[in-house]
């Protein structure tokens, strides 16, 4: 079934103008929209303003005559300034809800040819907000000397992606946001750049929050900085960018810093301190390792980001701050939630648009690129072009690629490596000598590496459920999760016993470590195979 | 439903449709709306395809689908693909229904054109009908009624068929707002007929009709055609008519023995009388230079009722592309043989055979 035309139009006081014998010699756009040989207009929507209906009975009359197929419904507008904005828009608001219009049924056209100005403004509004549900009519005046003609009609779609021009105009803008948004390297992962095409349409179209997760080193800083310049550079903001990891400020110094004080708030605040969220007035806040926020700082915070208000340390008067959080973490929030350390509520507003960004073992076939682009980040900040002979360069890859480099800082890792092999590279150029140096380096710094301290629930969850870590008491949670830690670290039961009892059993002429973690396992449901990764 | 609707050949089972290509030559509108009357005529449904493909606007446009609408009222078909820009459209007729019927087209069709379509049926409907018409009556793209009156209907007469056609409104573009009657008896088989001689011209006739402006207009229109063809006062006219908007044509009626020609020039805003006079001028020149009875859109005409009629033959001065066309259509679904033989002196052969369908059997 096709779909009706109705076209929705405003009565034209002078265009639609015509009362003797010469009107139909004259141009009137809302009879010649009902005159096209390729369109029939099954409904006109048409309003009039209360002193023109007399010239409104013409037209209707008239469009009769050449359109029979057109019903013909009337509305006539009691305006008492036709100029005046807001009178006219509720009018046409009001008027929109009368019609019944049903997308699915109808096609509708908005005719923004005739009415004043103010009434084209008002149609265009509307259709742009979905009020009326179609799109614009625009009706152009015969080109001269051609007598009874009908001029041109054309459809103004204001969904944009229509246009295949405009449409890619905005493939290459969006392109240009990606690229950007990966700082220019050329990634091959697919995952990683899906997960950017998704960043950009959020940070282009969004000034909600943003939650970055992922491992330390994956990028999330240096992303959060990205989104910032992407959006300076679309005018969407103008402030700055202010960032903080929040593991940095713990205790009562976080207060202050982030919302700062007033002179006198405690002892040492001689002068008054702005903080972190009146800096980032308009701009974007990045907070890193968002989940070592003390409690007190996330209430606060949260109030806001709901209100753009907050209260400075010591201070009666409420500032103002309106700006976009993009917040970084490690951890599982959702675990911390459960573990009473973070606020739900805060998460809930925190965790509108979460991205996890990958480890660079995640994505190795982007490992090549970004050697490309720290090279350049080298000679950038040094001055000194830096190269690989051919040889080395090869050595690296492979190495990187190999499933045993497990890249524990990520990115830092490499930015690291780089720095390191082309601080020591004579000349410039990176050799063999220099990989091999440093392939040894990185190695030493993998096999050292454990999980960081601090990430007590992260350990857990490698173990037991989250309704299992519910369970526990804080008291025990630390020491499980260092048993835990130490398990995973050794290849027996008995290793793992001996290195956890390791001085108290050399006050013991006989001991059974192994027996002891056994039991002490035991106390919360565990054995070594559960604890243990090669377990079966 | 009235059961003395049938057309002549039962409907049997149900047909393959003709599958009728619309994009061949300039007749996109004239090969539908022969299509509709054909297929109305014989029962058999037909797909036409590629809709006016070669246009700068392909597919039906809206006077079009007036006539796709009008066909359907008539046959009761189930049609798919009529709607705006539609390059494709199925028409398949259950019957023919006589009865009243009431067109109204705007200015987007022309009457004339409708008629066209829905007569031929309503010919072989087994009752007779009246049909009003609503819509432009005087278009510059479509036979004026009075070629229709005075030029079109007196040779169907001939042929056997008792038809009254009346003007009650004129509707000139863009207002339109015309209205014709037309009422019609049904006839078993139409009668063959000659027309291959006009013989003597016993009449000359020149007038203009206005509507909505000055009267001299139309005085300067007929004094050109008076002057040129030497016309008493008694033969000339200018006649001021009732109509939703302005508009202005000049009529040269020629009346001959066996035939009646109606040439027309028509009146548009910044052209001035002199030319409108001269149009209808140009085409009764032509039309005098040769000695063929049947005029260039009279030859269109004619070829669906002589087709129908199973034989017959007429003298014809031109043959355009459209008429190969249309031969093309009606060859399609009648078993007629129809063939034009250009080298006669006095114009153009139209000869009309059944085709013998025992050789082929």
């Amino acid at each position: 079934m096709d779909k009706k035309t109705v076209i929705v139009a405003v009565l034209g006081s002078q265009l639609d103008q015509g009362r003797g014998d010469g009107r139909w010699a004259r141009w009137r756009p809302t009879v010649a929209i009902c005159q096209h040989e390729d369109m029939i207009v099954d409904r006109l929507e048409l309003a009039v303003q209360a002193e023109y209906t007399e010239l409104a009975e013409i037209v209707v009359d008239d469009i009769r005559a050449v359109s029979p197929e057109t019903e013909i419904r009337v509305h006539v507008l009691e305006q008492e300034d036709p100029w005046d904005f807001e009178e006219v828009y509720a009018g046409f608001h009001e008027w929109s809800a009368t019609m019944d219009l049903d997308p699915g049924r109808d096609d509708v056209l908005v005719s923004i040819t005739t009415g004043t100005h103010v009434a084209q403004i008002c149609l265009f509004l509307l259709t742009e907000s979905r009020h009326l549900p179609g799109r614009l009519l625009q009706c152009s005046p015969p080109r001269k000397r051609v007598p009874n003609a009908l001029g041109e009609l054309s459809i103004i779609d204001l969904d944009l992606s229509r246009y295949d021009r405009i449409a890619s105009r905005f493939v290459r803008e969006q392109e240009q946001g990606l690229e950007f948004l990966k700082s220019g390297i050329q990634t091959k992962s697919d995952s990683f750049n899906n997960l950017i095409e998704r960043i950009e349409q959020v940070a282009v179209r969004s000034r909600d929050p943003m939650l970055l997760t992922g491992p330390t080193g994956a990028g999330k800083s240096q992303l959060a900085r990205r989104v910032y310049e992407l959006k300076i550079a679309r005018h969407q903001i103008a402030g700055k960018f202010v960032e903080i990891n929040c593991a940095t400020i713990r205790g009562d110094a976080a207060m202050s810093a982030l919302f700062g004080h007033v002179s006198g708030a405690f002892t040492g605040a001689a002068r008054d301190r702005a903080g972190l969220l009146r800096a980032a007035d308009g701009g974007v806040l990045f907070l890193d390792e968002i989940g070592e926020l003390g409690l007190d700082e996330q209430a606060m915070l949260l109030r806001a980001i709901e209100e753009k208000r907050f209260l400075p340390v010591g201070s009666d008067n409420e500032e103002a701050s309106d700006f976009q959080l993009i917040a970084g973490t490690n951890l599982d929030l959702n675990l911390a939630v459960r573990c009473g350390e973070f606020r739900e509520d805060l998460l809930a507003r925190i965790n509108l648009w979460t991205f996890r960004l990958l480890s660079l073992a995640e994505r190795r076939e982007d490992i090549e690129p970004n050697v490309d682009y720290e090279l350049d980040q080298f000679a950038r900040r040094t001055g000194r072009r830096l190269s690989f002979n051919r040889e080395a360069r090869d050595h690296f890859l492979q190495f990187a690629a190999r499933r045993s480099s497990t890249w524990n800082g990520n990115f830092r890792d490499l930015n690291a490596a780089i720095v390191r092999m082309g601080t020591l590279a004579s000349g410039g150029r990176v050799g063999a000598t220099e990989v091999r140096e440093e392939i040894t380096r990185l190695r030493d710094s993998w096999s050292g590496g454990q999980p960081v301290a601090g990430d007590t629930v992260a350990v857990l969850a490698t173990v037991l459920s989250a309704e299992e870590i519910d369970e526990l008491d804080r008291f025990d949670r630390s020491q499980l999760a260092d048993v835990i830690r130490v398990c995973q670290a050794n290849g027996s039961l008995s290793a793992a016993g001996r290195e956890l009892f390791s001085v108290s059993r050399l006050r013991k002429r006989s001991s059974n470590d192994a027996d002891r973690l056994r039991k002490y396992l035991a106390r919360f449901g565990l054995d070594w195979s559960r604890v243990h990764p090669a377990g079966p | 439903m009235n059961d003395a609707a049938l057309p002549d050949e039962e409907i049997g089972e149900p047909d393959e449709p003709l599958v009728i290509d619309g994009s061949s030559g300039e007749g996109g509108g004239q090969i539908l709306r022969s299509s509709l009357a054909l297929s109305l005529v014989t029962g058999k449904p037909f797909r036409i395809e590629r809709i006016r493909s070669k246009r700068s606007r392909p597919g039906l446009l809206r006077q079009h689908l007036t006539a796709v609408r009008a066909a359907t009222e008539i046959g009761l078909a189930t049609v798919t693909g009529d709607s705006l820009g539609s390059t494709e459209l199925s028409f398949a007729p259950t019957t023919i229904e006589p009865g009243d019927y009431h067109f109204s087209i705007g200015t987007a069709g022309s009457t004339t054109l409708v008629l066209q379509t829905i007569l031929p049926p309503l010919l072989r409907a087994g009752k007779p009908s009246r049909v009003v018409i609503e819509g432009g009556t005087h278009n510059a793209s479509a036979p004026p009624f009075e070629f229709i009156s005075k030029s079109f209907l007196p040779v169907l007469r001939q042929m056997g068929v008792t038809i009254e056609a009346t003007l009650v409104r004129p509707g000139f573009y863009p207002a339109g707002g015309g209205r014709i009657e037309v009422t019609l008896e049904p006839l078993e088989e139409l009668r063959p007929i000659r027309l291959v001689d006009r013989g003597e011209i016993v009449n000359k006739r020149v007038r203009a009709v206005i509507s909505q402006l000055s009267p001299n207009i139309g005085h300067r229109e007929v004094d050109l055609l008076k002057r040129q063809f030497s016309l008493p006062r008694s033969a000339v006219g200018v006649e001021v008519v009732e109509s939703t908007g302005p508009g202005n044509v000049a009529f040269i009626e020629l009346e001959c023995e066996h035939v009646t020609e109606v040439f027309t020039g028509f009146g548009m805003v910044g052209k001035p009388a002199e030319s409108v006079a001269r149009e209808a001028l140009r085409g009764a020149r032509r039309y005098l230079k040769s000695s063929a009875p049947v005029g260039e859109y009279l030859t269109d005409q004619l070829l669906i009722p002589f087709a129908m009629a199973g034989s017959g033959e007429y003298m014809a001065t031109t043959v355009s592309p459209h008429t190969e066309t249309n031969i093309d259509v009606i060859q399609r679904f009648l078993d007629v043989e129809i063939e034009v033989d250009r080298a006669g002196q006095h114009g153009n052969r139209f000869t009309f055979r059944r085709s013998n369908s025992e050789e082929t059997s």
